[in-house]
């Protein structure tokens, strides 16, 4: 199978450049992920981020013939030939696949995304009734893999004032959570020009997420909630779009 | 300038607007098939008439709030730096400004 990935070390190149790869596919060859492993072994400083194999860490999100996914996850018998490989489009390069998330994760602390509660804790814990517990579907499942915000065109341009995709559903996930009572203020953080409403509703994000959420909806459901709409809830899934 | 510049306002006006404008564009057409109108007095006639007046220039208010918070996304966009986009901004503003009063211009002559 033949490969085509985006190498930089930015302590030897100038610029990013593209270098070949051959590798005979073999039965154990399942996912992206393991024939890349297998290249590492022919090409050590070849670099790139994994951990959990199994699309739960997200560490190995990358841009797969022009799409964002999963390495662990995207079966390898469906890509097409030569397969195109590059870092996450939008973030700075550290070296070939891995890129700097220092701003993706600095707009995700921006949303505060933790509960926020000053009433004393109940002895036990805060509880929920299954309605209100449902509310969060479709929001809490979110890795952090940072496809959805490498995808978007808004937060290319504005990657310093836009929240982002990925940001903005762990808003949601918070404003719809019952036990959460910074759900003004959490909007009122949200109503200036650029870190919630930079999104066109271009939906590259929903189309990318290997996980099938929806930002884009989580997005329209903030806006909801600033009109005054409290019948806002859990967000729709969708089954992922295989890469190709 | 804060309004101007906000991002939930200028959004909801978006929408409002275009509501505004989608339902004049459906009915006017249906008017003017029902009752047509054949010489420039029949029209002046009709522009004349406050009702209509007021709807053709609420009608341009909303075009012209629409057509601001569209441009001025474009601009906060790809404008760069920030100086080029605040200038921009402000030709964009008095531009459409101007085609505000000219409209206010016509309907007030026309009832003086």
């Amino acid at each position: 199978m033949k490969f085509s990935i985006l190498r930089y070390d930015s302590e030897r190149d100038d610029k990013p450049y593209m270098r070949d790869y051959e590798i005979e596919i073999i039965p154990t060859d399942h996912m992206l992920l393991d024939v890349l492993l297998r290249l590492k072994k022919m090409d050590p400083t070849l670099t790139l981020r994994k951990s959990c194999r199994e699309g739960v860490c997200g560490s190995d999100a990358m841009n797969i013939n022009g799409r964002n996914g999963l390495a662990c996850i995207t079966r390898v018998s469906g890509l097409k030939e030569p397969v195109t490989l590059r870092p996450l489009p939008g973030f700075p390069i550290i070296r070939d696949l891995v890129v700097d998330m220092t701003n993706f994760f600095k707009q995700y602390h921006s949303v505060s995304p933790y509960l926020i509660n000053p009433e004393p804790p109940p002895e036990k814990e805060r509880l929920q009734s299954p309605a209100e517990r449902d509310k969060l579907n479709g929001s809490y499942e979110c890795i952090l893999c940072a496809c959805c915000s490498s995808q978007c065109p808004s937060y290319w341009w504005n990657p310093e004032k836009f929240v982002g995709p990925a940001g903005l559903i762990q808003a949601y996930r918070f404003i719809v959570d019952s036990r959460d009572t910074a759900t003004h203020a959490r909007l009122d953080d949200l109503t200036g020009p650029y870190r919630l409403f930079r999104c066109r509703t271009i939906m590259n994000c929903a189309e990318v997420c290997p996980k099938g959420l929806e930002p884009v909806h989580a997005i329209e459901m903030i806006r909801q909630k600033m009109l005054g709409n409290d019948e806002t809830g859990g967000l729709e899934m969708h089954r992922p779009v295989p890469l190709k | 300038m804060t309004f101007m510049l906000a991002g939930f306002r200028p959004w909801l006006v978006q929408r409002v607007t275009a509501t505004y404008m989608l339902v004049l564009a459906l009915v006017v057409p249906v008017f003017f098939w029902l009752d047509p109108r054949h010489s420039y007095a029949d029209w002046k006639a009709w522009v004349a008439n406050p009702l209509i007046s007021l709807a053709i220039f609420t009608f341009f208010a909303a075009l012209l709030s629409h057509m601001w918070v569209g441009l001025r996304d474009v601009l906060l966009d790809y404008a760069r730096p920030a100086g080029l986009c605040r200038f921009l901004l402000g030709m964009l503003g008095a531009g459409l400004l101007g085609i505000a009063m000219w409209v206010c211009w016509i309907l007030v002559r026309l009832h003086t």
